[in-house]
């Protein structure tokens, strides 16, 4: 990067605060995600505050600079892998959390993780209901940017549908604010839907290529303190799928919902049933893991009755073991660290929804795919919303073999396609599904339009929505 | 043996690092912690600043990726090798022990402050000054005869030596009190940890060698320590470079046990005072001892012991350990000042802790913030509050 342009940045951010060193530029050159080839920036900032943000994004539109934003560093799909010549915003300085109580929200900056909003809202008996499995390092613009799902999606849904409103810089450096909070006389943040089209839904999922999110406005719920787990089995899939449908179709208030295959399930138990402290059972051929939360007992008490005779009408029949969902929902603030270290691998994972009653086409994919190019992995997912299933399939490799790696790349890119023909949506457009998407050419010109409207430039992240 | 790294299981062990990030700044409160690396909240925070961009520089050192050179080296020592990372990290390797190894590994990485620490302590037995006799100026003050040689050896290393002798000074008082014969050595070796922690193996090693040889010639059975460092260094690496010593035993371990068995009587030091207690990385974290000091400190009549945000296995560092005292001894202030408005937050009066490396780098830390904190060792609170047994 040209000095002269360095020397701009840190006007800016101040000269602690901007890197051009070689060893600081490789540690950012990667990410939590696996298997994508590193890329070295020219340039690291860590803006302070979202003028600052504003600043350093009218340079880089005025110079043309490729820009990466960067939360927690946590993502999975190559989100965050800089640009060749480019410039990474690090955001993790935006720390501020603003209490809505009256509103029932909470605008927290850039920088603040799941785990740090989760410890400041207990001490007011309050929670966002949603953590994913990185809750200890993503942050929640992070995972806005990602629309990610995690624990708690099985009632509350993805992260967009709690969320009420953003602060983002665009590319030329404005600052808008969408929701209720547009009107500078507002009170917080209380309605998303507010001033005509949902601004905010543009951003969510946007994966940082339309401007970078600085804020986020969240619906803060009661906490939780009566929850229930248990354990339901069948032996037929459509069962077990109904059995999902079901659920939500009664409006059980299960925040932890998932359907595991039996060796699946044997494997996953191989793992980290010990740790879990799940006893040794003979397991059925599809078994549900479920926790249901309330904040009064009452309700809890009416859900688990419902939730047994519904399994038992669809032939099912509970199982009991409570050891496996107690603990898959106390772990939920770091399930991405655990999962990833307990198998010794490394490995890539292919995020996708499909609803409840479609769960057996994706495990069916899998296993093809899986058999077809030798490759090993697992797989897992959870409920995540009025009549979705979250998927996250993981292909393993062995970091140290360049041939296991090409081989779960080539699987994983025909799992993308196999997947899309089953009629999944990613919930993110990550740069691989581009190859893998048919019969959507006007959907993707129009996003393509949005992108060139809002960033001319195209210095957004650029290829990383869609190959956008 | 420490002395003998295997290359291809040190990069392997690096490349269990899946980059998940939990070891920069996780708030995890069903398990205590309150954010991780003291270096990330003390610096610019950088990816290099924590353990995760660290295991990238390593690896690109070690692959040929990055240039050897102290620059690109630097977030190798910027390191307070504290271990909460290692302690949050799900994974089956130990990240702060490897990046110790990769130090050892890249010790031909050129880095003055490390060797110029080495030269000193190979040469004058004590990183601190030439005159190595300094080490043992205080036994003048403490109005006693101290023998050179016993069963009982108090080894009472370099930083409460030369640094903070009250430390001693408490000691051997608290000792002769508890009427146990003890000794203290005329020439006082260093224990070396400062090399290990730095990659000085090779020094480490002929010096723990020359360590075990006058500790044996001084005839001693029992050795007392008084500092987290030399006692991490003295039970668990000497070890492992297959040296051997009698046994070794932390004053807290010991003194606990003496005040549990009445030897002692410790009267109040006032109504109401309010303490916290620090616990150095290297006596609670890397070996365990989180209730010995605490239940010393409860001993003491009418005292009040109140935990500071993050305590015992989630406690965050002093910033003084790893060499970073030495290598950037302004983020190691900095890291003892972050510490100091922690026990700040809670209103008391002083912190307690068991180590002299953290006591005078938290005085450091609450000289640069203004803060009139006192920072006390554990033997220094023992000592005040002691009345000899039957004059009450």
């Amino acid at each position: 990067m040209d000095k002269k342009i360095v020397t701009e940045l840190s006007k800016v951010v101040g000269k602690e605060y901007i890197s051009t060193k070689k060893d600081v530029l490789i540690a950012y050159s990667t990410s939590a995600s696996m298997s994508y080839e590193n890329v070295i920036p020219d340039a690291v900032v860590r803006p302070g505050t979202t003028e600052e943000v504003s600043r350093v994004l009218k340079i880089a539109n005025k110079y043309k600079i490729p820009v990466t934003p960067r939360c927690g560093g946590s993502s999975l799909q190559g989100e965050v892998i800089p640009h060749s010549n480019s410039l990474v915003i690090e955001l993790m300085r935006l720390e501020d959390i603003v209490l809505y109580k009256d509103l029932r929200s909470v605008t927290v900056g850039a920088g603040v993780t799941f785990g740090k909003l989760d410890k400041y809202l207990n001490k007011h008996d309050l929670w966002i209901p949603f953590y994913p499995g990185s809750a200890l390092a993503a942050t929640l613009a992070g995972n806005v940017a990602v629309n990610g799902a995690g624990f708690g999606s099985g009632v509350y849904g993805c992260i967009a549908e709690l969320v009420m409103g953003l602060e983002v810089v665009l590319p030329d450096g404005t600052i808008i604010q969408t929701g209720s909070e547009a009107n500078p006389n507002s009170p917080g943040p209380f309605l998303r839907y507010a001033f005509g089209p949902d601004l905010t839904g543009l951003f969510i999922g946007s994966l940082g290529s339309f401007g970078i999110i600085t804020k986020v406005s969240i619906k803060t719920h009661k906490r939780m303190r009566h929850i229930d787990y248990n354990t339901y089995g069948f032996n037929e899939v459509e069962k077990a799928e109904r059995f999902l449908l079901k659920l939500k179709e009664n409006d059980i208030n299960a925040v932890w919902v998932a359907l595991y295959e039996g060796r699946v399930l044997e494997f996953f138990l191989e793992m980290v049933g010990e740790e879990y402290g799940v006893p040794q059972h003979d397991w059925p051929t599809f078994t549900v893991s479920v926790a249901i939360g309330h904040v009064r007992k009452d309700q809890l008490q009416s859900d688990m009755k419902m939730a047994g005779s519904i399994c038992e009408q669809l032939g099912g029949y509970v199982i009991g073991v409570k050891e496996l969902p107690k603990a898959e929902w106390e772990d939920r603030m770091r399930e991405l660290a655990r999962s990833s270290y307990v198998h010794g691998w490394h490995w890539r994972i292919l995020y996708h929804h499909q609803p409840p009653i479609s769960w057996h086409k994706s495990m069916d994919a899998i296993w093809s795919v899986m058999d077809e190019y030798g490759v090993l992995g697992h797989t897992a997912g959870f409920l995540s919303g009025h009549g979705s299933y979250n998927w996250y399939p993981q292909i393993y490799f062995d970091p140290q073999d360049k041939n296991e790696e090409e081989r779960v790349k080539e699987a994983h890119r025909e799992l993308a396609r196999r997947l899309f023909k089953t009629g999944a949506v990613p919930f993110k457009l990550a740069e691989y599904w581009k190859d893998a998407i048919e019969g959507m050419d006007d959907y993707m010109a129009f996003l393509k339009l949005i992108k060139k409207t809002i960033d001319p430039n195209n210095i957004m992240n650029p290829g990383v929505l869609g190959g956008i | 043996m420490i002395t003998e790294i295997d290359l291809d299981e040190l990069v392997e062990n690096l490349m269990q690092c899946r980059r998940c990030g939990i070891c920069r700044n996780a708030v995890f409160e069903e398990r205590g912690f309150d954010g991780v690396c003291p270096v990330w909240r003390n610096s610019s925070g950088f990816e290099t600043s924590f353990m995760r961009g660290r295991i990238q520089v390593a690896l690109a050192l070690l692959e040929g990726v990055l240039e050897k050179t102290p620059e690109n080296a630097e977030a190798l020592y910027t390191c307070t090798l504290c271990g909460n990372c290692t302690e949050i990290c799900a994974a089956e390797f130990d990240p702060a022990e490897c990046l110790e190894k990769v130090r050892a590994v890249l010790n031909d990485i050129p880095n003055d402050v490390r060797d110029s620490i080495a030269e000193m302590i190979m040469q004058y037995d004590n990183p601190y000054e030439e005159n190595s006799q300094l080490k043992r100026n205080w036994v003048e003050e403490v109005g006693f005869e101290i023998t050179s040689t016993g069963e009982v050896l108090y080894y009472v290393g370099c930083t409460a030596g030369i640094r903070l002798p009250n430390i001693a000074k408490s000691t051997v008082k608290i000792l002769k009190a508890a009427d146990i014969d003890f000794a203290v050595l005329e020439h006082e070796p260093c224990c070396g940890s400062v090399m290990l922690r730095t990659g000085r193996i090779e020094n480490a090693l002929t010096n723990a060698k020359r360590f075990a040889d006058i500790i044996q010639k001084s005839g001693a059975k029992r050795i007392i320590i008084t500092c987290a460092g030399c006692l991490k260094t003295l039970t668990e690496d000497y070890p492992k470079m297959g040296v051997e010593l009698p046994e070794v035993i932390h004053i807290t371990e010991f003194l606990r046990d003496i005040i549990e068995s009445k030897k002692l009587k410790l009267k109040s030091l006032g109504k109401g005072i309010k303490v916290t207690y620090h616990d150095p990385c290297h006596l609670s974290r890397a070996l365990g001892f989180y209730d010995e000091p605490r239940e010393i400190i409860k001993a003491i009549p009418d005292i009040k012991l109140v935990e500071m945000e993050t305590n015992r296995v989630t406690a965050m560092c002093c910033g003084a350990g790893g060499g970073l005292r030495s290598y950037d001894s302004e983020l190691s202030k900095k890291i003892a000042a972050d510490r100091v408005k922690s026990a700040v937050a809670i209103d008391v009066e002083m912190i307690v802790t068991a180590c002299p490396f953290c006591e005078h780098n938290l005085t450091a830390g609450a000289d640069i913030i203004d803060q009139s904190m006192r920072v006390v060792d554990v033997v220094d609170l023992v000592a005040e509050s002691l009345t000899l047994k039957g004059n009450g």
